[in-house]
Parts: C-alpha cells; sequence; structure tokens
C-alpha cells in the first residue's frame, strides 16, 4: 500500500516556509490549530479511559474504578510476565498492587460480560464515526452518512438473511462477512447506477441510495415476516441496535476488520481533504479520483458491514461525531479521521452505558438513544447548512 | 494502493522560452450533441501569455478542459510535454500545469492557508516537497491574501475567493497555467495585480493561458490572443494585429470601435454606443 501521506503540507511546513517573511498572523495560527488538536486528542483519549471504567463497573453488580483498574493492572502484569517467561526470563512485574474486585463474582463479570461489551463499543463507535467522516469527505456533503448512500441498510440485509436462514458456513464471521457483501453489492449498485460519463453526481447519488434504502428494508420486513418466533426476536432488537450479549469472540471478529477499515481510511485522508475542491480541481492536484471513491466505498462498506453485523443498526453515529470535531478543529481530514474514531468510541461506550444502566434491569436498545439525539441534531444540522455557505452543493 | 498520488513519475523537464509546451491539433469536441469545437488547433508556447477571447459559448472554457483532459476530444490530439494528455497520470499532469477554474467551492470549512496549501500536494513525498512552506508563503502575497489567511474559506467574498483559488494555483508552481476567467470577481486593482502575476510569469519562461471576457485587458497583457467563435478559432496572433473593428464586430456580433493608445500604442477596444 502507497502511503498517501502528508498531502496537505502539515502546520510544521508553513511555519518552516514563513521564517523569512514577516507573516505574524500565518506563523501564530498554524501553531494554535496544532496546539488544538493535540488538546483534543488528549481530552478524548482521557475522556475514552474514563468512560470504559466507568462503564466496566456499573451494572448490576456495581465495581468501583479502583477494582476496575486494578483488575486490569493484574491481568496486565499475568500476561507481561507470562510473555517474559516464555522469552525465558523470571521476571516481577509490581504491576499486581491494585485492589481487585471484593465480589466473589466481580472478575467473571468484569472479563467475561463488562470488558467485551465494553471493548465492542470501542470499536464499533470508532467504525462507525470514521465511516461517517470519509463518506463525507467523499461526497462533499456534510450530511451524508452512510445510511443515506445505503451502506448500512445494505448491510442489514445481509445479516437478517443470515438470522433467518441460520446459515453459520463462516462461524463468527457469517454475519459481518454477509453483512459486509450487501453492503458493498448496495453501494456499488449505487455508485453504478449514478455514474454518467465516467462521474458521480453527489445528488443524483444521494436520491439513488434513498431509493436501494427503500428496497433494502423491504428485504429486511420481508426476512422478519418469514423468520421464526426466535429470528423474528433477534432481527427486531438487532435492527435497534444493541450490544447487548457481546462476547469475546465477536470482539475479535470485528477487530480486524474494522482495524483494516480504519488503517485504509488514515491513508486516504490526504486525498479526501483535496476532493473538497471538488472533483476536478481534486483531479487537476494529482488525485485519481474515480479510484479514490471506490477505496472509500468498500472502506464504507467493510466499517459499517462489521459494525452492523455485531451491533445491529445504530444511526446517527456518523453523523454527529465528525460534525462535533470539524466544528472544534477544522475539516482537515488528518485530524478528523483519528479524533472520530475516539470520539465515536467514546460516545458508544456511553451510549451503552446509560442504555443499559438508565432503567434498573433493563436493555435498552442502543440505536433508539443514538436516533433520539442524532435526529434533532441532523434536523438543525440541515437547518444550519442551508441557511449558510460551502453546504451541501 | 494509491488513491492518485503515485511516485516514481519523475520530476517535469523544464520547457525552454519559445517550445511548446502544450497543443491542440484539429479538436473536434461534440456535447449534448452540439459541436463545442471544430477543428482547432493550438500551440502554446513557454514565455508567453496567450488570451482566449470570444463570446459566451464559444469554446474557451471547453478548450481550457481539453487540455486538462477534463473533456475528451473526439478528434485530433492534445499534447501537454510533448505527450498526448490523457497519458499522464494524474499527478504528473498535476506537476506540469494548474488550473484556476471558473467556478470555485470548497466544500468544507477549510482556512485560506488550508486552501492555498492544497496547491502543493502534486509534491508531496518529491524533492521539491521542501519548497511547500516558501511557495505557499509566495503565493500568498502574490495575490494578495494574507491578510485573512486564517479565515474560513466559505466566509470570504467572491473577490476573495477568487484569489484565494488563484494563490492555491500559483502555490502549484507548475510551467503551464490554465486560468479561467481569473478576473471576473476582481476589482481594478486586483484584476490589474493578477494580469500583471500573469505577465511576471511568462516573463520567468512559464506558459500562461487565460480566458478573458475583457478585450483590453487581453489587449493590455496578452502575447498573443486566440479568438474564439462558434467553437471555431478564428484568429491567432498578436492583439494588435488581432484586434480589428471588423473581426471583432463580426465575432461579437456588436458594432465595435479598435483605437490606438496614444502612449502605449495598446489597442484599446470599445463597444459603439449611439
Amino acid at each position: 500500500m502507497t502511503t498517501v501521506r502528508d498531502i496537505v503540507p502539515g502546520p510544521e511546513t508553513t511555519a518552516r516556509g514563513s521564517r523569512g517573511s514577516p507573516e505574524p498572523a500565518r506563523a501564530s495560527e498554524p501553531r494554535k490549530g496544532r496546539g488544538r488538536s493535540a488538546a483534543l486528542f488528549a481530552v478524548l483519549g482521557a475522556a475514552l479511559v474514563i468512560a470504559t471504567v466507568v462503564a466496566a463497573g456499573r451494572g448490576q453488580l456495581t465495581i468501583v474504578p479502583a477494582e476496575v483498574v486494578g483488575s486490569i493492572a493484574h491481568r496486565v502484569d499475568t500476561g507481561l510476565e507470562w510473555l517474559l517467561a516464555r522469552a525465558g526470563l523470571a521476571v516481577d512485574i509490581p504491576l499486581d498492587i491494585g485492589r481487585l474486585p471484593a465480589h466473589p463474582q466481580g472478575e467473571n463479570t468484569l472479563w467475561l460480560v463488562r470488558f467485551p461489551r465494553v471493548v465492542l463499543a470501542i470499536i464499533v463507535g470508532a467504525a462507525l464515526a470514521v465511516a461517517g467522516a470519509l463518506m463525507q469527505g467523499v461526497f462533499g456533503n456534510p450530511l451524508a452518512e452512510p445510511a443515506i448512500v445505503g451502506v448500512s441498510p445494505g448491510a442489514a440485509v445481509g445479516a437478517s438473511l443470515v438470522f433467518v436462514t441460520g446459515a453459520s458456513f463462516l462461524g463468527e464471521w457469517t454475519v459481518p462477512a454477509a453483512a459486509f457483501g450487501t453492503a458493498l453489492f448496495a453501494t456499488l449498485l449505487v455508485y453504478a447506477l449514478s455514474r454518467s460519463g465516467g462521474r458521480t453526481e453527489v445528488v443524483t447519488l444521494i436520491l439513488t441510495g434513498v431509493a436501494v434504502t427503500a428496497v433494502a428494508f423491504a428485504i429486511v420486513s420481508f426476512a422478519t415476516f418469514i423468520a421464526s418466533p426466535d429470528a423474528r426476536e433477534q432481527i427486531v432488537f438487532w435492527q435497534l441496535g444493541s450490544l447487548n450479549g457481546a462476547r469475546w469472540t465477536a470482539v475479535s471478529a470485528a477487530f480486524p476488520l474494522i482495524a483494516a477499515g480504519l488503517i485504509t481510511a488514515i491513508g486516504v485522508t490526504g486525498p479526501l481533504d483535496l476532493l473538497a475542491l471538488g472533483d476536478r480541481s481534486a483531479r487537476h492536484l494529482g488525485v485519481n479520483v474515480e479510484r479514490l471513491r471506490i477505496v472509500v466505498i468498500v472502506t464504507v462498506a467493510l466499517l459499517v458491514g462489521a459494525g452492523v453485523a455485531f451491533a445491529g443498526v445504530i444511526g446517527f453515529v456518523g453523523l454527529v461525531v465528525p460534525h462535533l470535531i470539524r466544528m472544534i478543529v477544522g475539516p482537515g481530514h488528518r485530524v478528523l479521521v483519528p479524533a472520530s474514531a475516539l470520539g465515536g468510541a467514546v460516545l458508544l461506550v456511553t451510549a451503552d452505558l446509560v442504555a443499559r444502566t438508565a432503567i434498573a434491569y433493563a436493555d435498552l436498545p442502543i440505536g433508539m438513544l443514538t436516533a433520539l439525539v442524532g435526529g434533532p441534531f441532523f434536523f438543525w444540522l440541515l437547518r444550519r447548512t442551508r441557511t449558510r455557505a460551502g453546504g451541501w452543493a | 494502493m494509491s488513491v492518485g498520488l503515485r511516485r516514481g513519475t519523475g520530476l517535469p523537464e523544464p520547457v525552454d522560452v519559445g517550445d511548446v509546451i502544450a497543443a491542440i491539433r484539429d479538436a473536434e469536441v461534440s456535447l449534448g450533441g452540439a459541436r463545442v469545437l471544430q477543428r482547432v488547433s493550438l500551440e502554446i508556447r513557454a514565455g508567453e501569455v496567450l488570451a482566449l477571447v470570444g463570446p459566451n459559448g464559444a469554446g474557451k472554457s471547453t478548450l481550457l478542459s481539453v487540455l486538462t483532459a477534463d473533456v475528451m476530444a473526439g478528434a485530433g490530439d492534445v499534447e501537454l510535454y510533448g505527450r498526448p494528455v490523457a497519458s499522464w497520470s494524474p499527478v504528473a499532469a498535476a506537476m506540469r500545469r494548474a488550473v484556476l477554474l471558473q467556478q470555485v467551492t470548497v466544500s468544507f470549512p477549510f482556512t485560506v492557508a488550508e486552501v492555498v496549501a492544497m496547491g502543493r500536494a502534486p509534491w508531496t513525498n518529491t524533492a521539491r516537497e521542501r519548497d511547500d512552506g516558501e511557495a505557499i508563503a509566495e503565493a500568498m502575497r502574490l495575490a494578495d491574501v494574507e491578510r485573512f489567511a486564517t479565515r474560513r474559506f466559505h466566509t470570504l467574498s467572491g473577490g476573495e475567493r477568487a484569489r484565494t483559488a488563484l494563490a492555491r494555483v500559483l502555490a502549484q508552481r507548475t510551467q503551464l497555467i490554465l486560468l479561467d476567467e481569473p478576473t471576473a470577481a476582481l476589482d481594478v486593482r486586483h484584476q490589474e495585480l493578477v494580469l500583471g502575476l500573469a505577465r511576471e510569469r511568462a516573463a520567468a519562461g512559464d506558459a500562461v493561458v487565460l480566458v478573458l471576457h475583457d478585450l483590453n485587458s487581453a489587449a493590455g497583457f496578452a502575447d498573443r490572443v486566440a479568438v474564439l467563435s462558434g467553437g471555431r478559432l478564428v484568429a491567432d496572433g498578436p492583439p494588435s494585429s488581432v484586434f480589428t473593428a471588423d473581426l471583432l464586430s463580426d465575432v461579437y456580433q456588436h458594432g465595435i470601435e479598435v483605437l490606438t493608445h496614444p502612449r502605449t500604442a495598446t489597442p484599446i477596444v470599445l463597444p459603439v454606443r449611439v
């Protein structure tokens, strides 16, 4: 893979270049922007750590944060010592100092129930937010979300068909594979139908996406209709989005898919910036626009397919997170994409915490929560974008 | 996987002043059934400012699109640096020519400095990457956009946007520069500034192609004028010989007088007003 690094010269270059010329405004601004990005990453990182520790501790069995941290430290300690022992070194790493959960079921609750769920929320949240940022970049439209171009509905088709038929040809990977397959098919279909003369009109593409979404949901409805009562319940809850019952097997199946998607996403951030100038100008600056679109579309299908397969349909993460990040540090994708990954993780861990603790002994659908917040946000964004230039043209 | 910024294409060799940097031979273009260009031939040489003039719909922008391979000529040849224009990879072409389009939009709220910096994209991972800072600073100074370098592009006025886009094109530092109506949104001072820049670049050995509506600007700043009318090239030569009352009146279908400036001897083009 050719890395496409630093397509847009970073703040360093600008600052260095302006050395000889008297430009006070520019010399200080990039530094300010870089400081802002660093602060954002620090805040998001801290928020993710806190959200993880708190979320892992809350539930029917409460485990205080000190015990959560202590339990993690003990596992890390054991793991490191085991690794060193394999390397022939018997070293005692002094990490097993923290307090372990006092409750007899504490360790099991943490490691068999809570952590897989929290980790799944982290990676799915990152996947959905980055998928949104990529979509918006490639269509130059802050309102573009995977759902709008038919990726999420497409993924839902594959996953629901697997639920109905009970197929398991790929084990844990069956649902994500089917979801990715149909998501990609739906997206390529939209892409092919909305292309003319080697180019893709944004409006046509989104409207075609709407049509594909309608058909996709018709198929999901049909699958729900013919499903056995058990599978039907599974489809319904999964359509509402939920991380209920997450296991390490799901995490280990989702992780490589999402990691591959995120790495690719970070590789295309430079060309995505140039795409903001429009297809023609981006091409005049050396971007292979059509190929970039295909890479991005496949990546989005991969991220959304994995997310939908393991956590159901969770909307608006890809809309809200990138938008907030853009408001803080600007639209440059080199910061936007990784920051969206962190932000999406924080959002989904928090939303899942609320979903399972807001009402005692009830596990609310997480998709319901994100839509409750995201719907009004979408509306606000719609109004705001319409009144401002640089909108959805 | 590469999404366009492929390496290994090599840096462009400079074209000597007076040599052909881009050429169109017998180009034909039809768009939606209309023949937009008919057997147009034009050579662009290093070191000259070439103005494309003509009435609305004469094919000026299409001619630029043919030069940038955005539109493929149905017949005829289009060459950039001696090779068919379509044979260059996007990034190799971007090292050789910069393009300012008539419509300039930026779909996310990038700052002016960030937009100008985008002009350096083709040089990423090449030896010329180290010029980035200097090229950006110089382009911003030349286009007079330093004052609002930190403002978001979408908050700018039309003229400020046009100059920002021009700065991006200048920062690209290619030997062939194609500008589609660069002065349309500008006040008199900035019009003169931009046209003066075109002259300076040509004096430094670059080839500058300008699409212009103001015939006096063309007369005052272009070495050569190509007059398009109805998709055909009807005249090609220095302004003093091309800008005649008969030819312009015929092309624009409006009476036009041509006087001579008493001091500079450049043609002054005036529509006949009763």
